[in-house]
């Protein structure tokens, strides 16, 4: 099947691009936290939004570390359902992500990019784990 | 096309990956002890030429549609590394690289075996490796340019020269180290392999970790993430690169040992 073999590198290049971009947050989230505090801000209250979207950013680095083992242990790297839902909702999660960033977004919307586009995917893989492996059906 | 093979294992052997796999394990069983619950009855593909020696590949059977990690038209061609370098990698990997006259070889093994059973000495972890790398590294040059192209004006004049000489290598190192990679794998040729986990290890490890860790190169946040992507590319094609040398230096004798008796 044609299809399987586009599939695959899309849902690959999709979930990295959402990593790579996800790393870049972490590393620049300075006018993010700037974002979602009042104009006279103090430094305990920087330093609490500053940790919440740490947090936000490590959750979702668990998350990938799910999906990733899922896709590269072939789990669900050839289930077409979970390839073409992984790729669009990190496709969209890259997007977002995206403006987050060059649009300083509220740190707020954070949360529900990581909702929608990372739990999601995560959830599905755990629920095929625990198809495959728990009910021994087949990784496709 | 998958679907035609029935899966007993899920993870890494449930599917036909690479093509390799496919084409050589026609048999039954697959001795291979990575593949050891990989269990497929493959219809016979005809014309394959058997592994006797290990360095003549199977001949590939083009299918209808593509099989992913493996691009098996590109080694239609003969785009082999010169002779000369391939005997010098074949003797590093056997003489210095993998000492062999204290362990055991398999050379017995093999006469037991049916002709159809043939262990498979191509590594899935390995081809995987390169196959998605080969797909990110596009992603990238772009970003490692861009990057470059913007920070260029701060950085230092000596930084200037070396990150620019660094862009270009790593390209070169890359594409090379990528194709003998392929070749070495799905081929099972040592002197490929050989070459390409010397690549990897001595020239674009370096370079990456250089790229990665010295601060005083400016570097961006997209740079570590997409650096961060390639440097554990590179590490899981070392490890990997050179569990599969291992094991196809055990499995095979030497191409050249027999040219001396003639």
């Amino acid at each position: 099947m044609s299809a399987v073999s586009s599939l695959v590198p899309a849902r690959f290049l999709t979930l990295i691009a959402h990593l790579v971009i996800v790393i870049t947050i972490f590393w620049s989230r300075e006018n993010n936290v700037k974002a979602c505090l009042p104009l006279n801000f103090t430094q305990e209250q920087y330093d609490t939004e500053d940790k919440k979207l740490l947090v936000g950013l490590g959750v979702t680095l668990g998350l990938f570390a799910i999906e990733l083992t899922g896709f590269f242990s072939g789990v669900s790297m050839f289930n077409s359902s979970q390839s073409l839902l992984s790729t669009g909702v990190h496709a969209s999660a890259s997007v977002a992500l995206l403006f987050f960033l060059f649009e300083q977004w509220n740190c707020d919307i954070y949360w529900w990019i990581l909702a929608i586009c990372s739990v999601v995917p995560a959830f599905v893989e755990i629920l095929l784990f625990v198809a495959v492996v728990g009910l021994k059906k087949k990784p496709l | 096309m998958y679907f035609k093979v029935e899966m007993v294992c899920l993870g890494l052997y449930a599917f036909t990956f690479p093509h390799n796999l496919r084409v050589v394990s026609r048999a039954k069983h697959v001795n291979n002890k990575q593949n050891r619950e990989f269990n497929q009855t493959a219809e016979r593909v005809p014309g394959y030429h058997g592994n006797s020696d290990g360095f003549h590949g199977p001949v590939y059977q083009e299918e209808a549609g593509c099989i992913p990690f493996s691009s098996s038209v590109v080694f239609r061609q003969k785009m082999e590394l010169p002779e000369t370098i391939r005997k010098r990698l074949d003797d590093f990997s056997r003489n210095i690289l993998f000492d062999q006259t204290r362990t055991v070889t398999f050379a017995e093994e093999n006469d037991g075996f049916l002709p159809h059973e043939k262990p498979v000495l191509s590594s899935l972890q390995l081809q995987m490796s390169l196959y998605f790398n080969m797909w990110f590294f596009p992603c990238w040059w772009i970003s490692e340019t861009v990057m470059l192209h913007l920070k260029y004006p701060a950085l230092p004049e000596y930084y200037k020269f070396i990150l620019v000489t660094i862009l270009l290598l790593m390209t070169l190192i890359e594409a090379i180290r990528l194709y003998l990679g392929y070749a070495g794998n799905l081929q099972e040729k040592v002197p490929e392999l050989a070459g390409f986990w010397l690549l990897t290890t001595l020239l674009q490890l370096p370079l990456i970790l250089f790229q990665l860790f010295n601060e005083a190169i400016l570097i961006q946040p997209l740079e570590r993430g997409v650096h961060i992507v390639l440097t554990v590319f590179i590490l899981i094609q070392a490890a990997s690169g050179f569990a599969a040398l291992r094991n196809m230096v055990r499995h095979t004798g030497s191409q050249f040992h027999l040219q001396q008796f003639d």
